[in-house]
Parts: structure tokens; sequence; C-alpha cells
């Protein structure tokens, strides 16, 4: 059974919410009082709901348009099957085949890409990891 | 000390989760710390950033995710790597040997 939004977003939060108790736990281990170590925490973890908002995001539209695709590729294999078998003109059989070959096709995309659409909406502005040779 | 920071090529964080996840499965936490000691923390990932790096990866079909119970007895998602996701790492790897040699290459001989 596929999570609806709302159990989507309370799993991606308790995710994050893991993780950040986990840099909590860290800073206190090292010495931080627990408000030192809350700041730190939230610090280092960045913007917690611009991060919920895109983890959810992705896992929505991308389980959307997966099932679309992978459905409307069924579709089409049919009726090109469909098509290639009860046509009796050889121009009606060629649509039949055009239409295998495009759900073939869009199958193997799906396949060979994973096809996130995530990939299409890949943001240039985050720059997740960076270099720090001098940074003490 | 000066704060330089220089962005690194984009799927360099992908390249690096997916050579962390190779050994072991981990959570996300797990992954960020790892990556941190395995370079002695001249790499910074930001931490926040990882997830939405490790979502895709899991809709591409490169790691998949199962939830369990960490080392201090909490609830958290544990990522392992898909035989997909292998691949992916033995193609990475070999893309950023290649580009690492061509540009020492050049470096060298200027």
């Amino acid at each position: 059974m596929k999570p609806n939004r709302k159990q989507t977003t309370f799993e991606v939060e308790e995710e994050l919410q893991f993780h950040i108790e986990m840099l909590q736990g860290n800073y206190t281990r090292h010495g931080m009082s627990a408000a030192e170590a809350k700041t730190a925490a939230a610090r280092r973890f960045g913007n917690f709901e611009r991060v919920k908002r895109q983890c959810v995001d992705i896992r929505r539209r991308n389980s959307l348009l997966r099932r679309v695709l992978k459905t409307s590729t069924i579709l089409i294999a049919l009726i090109g099957l469909s098509i290639h078998f009860l046509a009796s003109n050889y121009k009606v059989e060629r649509i039949g085949n055009t239409l295998i070959m495009i759900a073939i096709a869009g199958r193997l995309l799906i396949y060979v890409r994973g096809l996130g659409p995530s990939s299409f909406l890949r943001t240039n502005a985050t720059s997740v990891i960076t270099c720090t040779p001098d940074d003490v | 000390m000066a704060n330089e920071r220089t962005d690194l090529m984009q799927g360099t964080l992908e390249l690096l989760i997916l050579n962390t996840l190779a050994r072991e499965s981990m959570h996300g936490y797990g992954i960020v710390q790892r990556i941190h000691e395995a370079t002695e923390d001249l790499l910074k990932v930001e931490d926040g950033s990882l997830y939405p790096a490790l979502y895709r990866m899991e809709e591409r079909g490169w790691v998949k995710s199962e939830w369990g119970v960490s080392e201090n007895n909490r609830r958290a998602k544990f990522y392992k790597l898909t035989k997909t996701g292998q691949k992916q790492l033995d193609a990475q790897r070999a893309n950023w040997n290649r580009i690492s040699n061509a540009v020492t290459k050049i470096l060298q001989a200027t």
C-alpha cells in the first residue's frame, strides 16, 4: 500500500529528527550544554523544513510519475500488439509495430534512468559538499 | 585561517554515498559521519543535503531503505546498496579515476 502525503511527511520528519538528535548527542558528549548542542546541530543540519519538503516532493512526484509512465508503456504495448495481430492492412500493421517500439523504448528509458523526474528537477543552487582545506 | 570553500563536481556526493554504502548498510547520520572521518574533515557534507540525494538515489534504484534499530535503540532508516547501485558505483568510480588522471596529466605537463 502506497503511503499518502501525510504518512510520507511523518516518515521523513522522523528520519531527519533522528539525524538531528544524533548530532545533539554527539555535541553533548563533546562537552556542550544541551542548549548549545541543539543550536550547533540545527546549524550543521541546515534548513530542516526545506530539506523535509524536498524529500517529500521527491518521493511523491517520482512515485506518481513512474506509475503513470509504467502503466502507459504497458497500455501502448497492448494497443500496438492488438493492432499488429488484428490488422489486415500492412500500413495499419506498421502503426502497431511503431507503438510496440515506442512502448519498448519507453520501458527501457524508465529502467535505465531509474527515471527520477528529480533528475530533471535537480536544483543547481544546492551546494551539498565542499572542500575546506584551511577551514579549521 | 581562511574559510576557503570549494564546490566539488556535481555527482561527487552520490559517489561518496555509494562508496560508503558499499561496505555496509547505514543510516543517514552514519553516512555523513563516515565521510567526515574518511576524509579527515577535509570534505564537509551539509548534513541536510544528504537526504534529497539519498531519496533521488533510492528512486533510481541505486539504494534501498528499510526501517531498523540504531546503535542507541532508536528507530532509524537504514540504506543499503542495490545491484544497480553497485554497477553505478563501479561506473562512477571509473569515471572519477579517468577525470582525475586526465587533470593530473595536464597539471604535470604544464
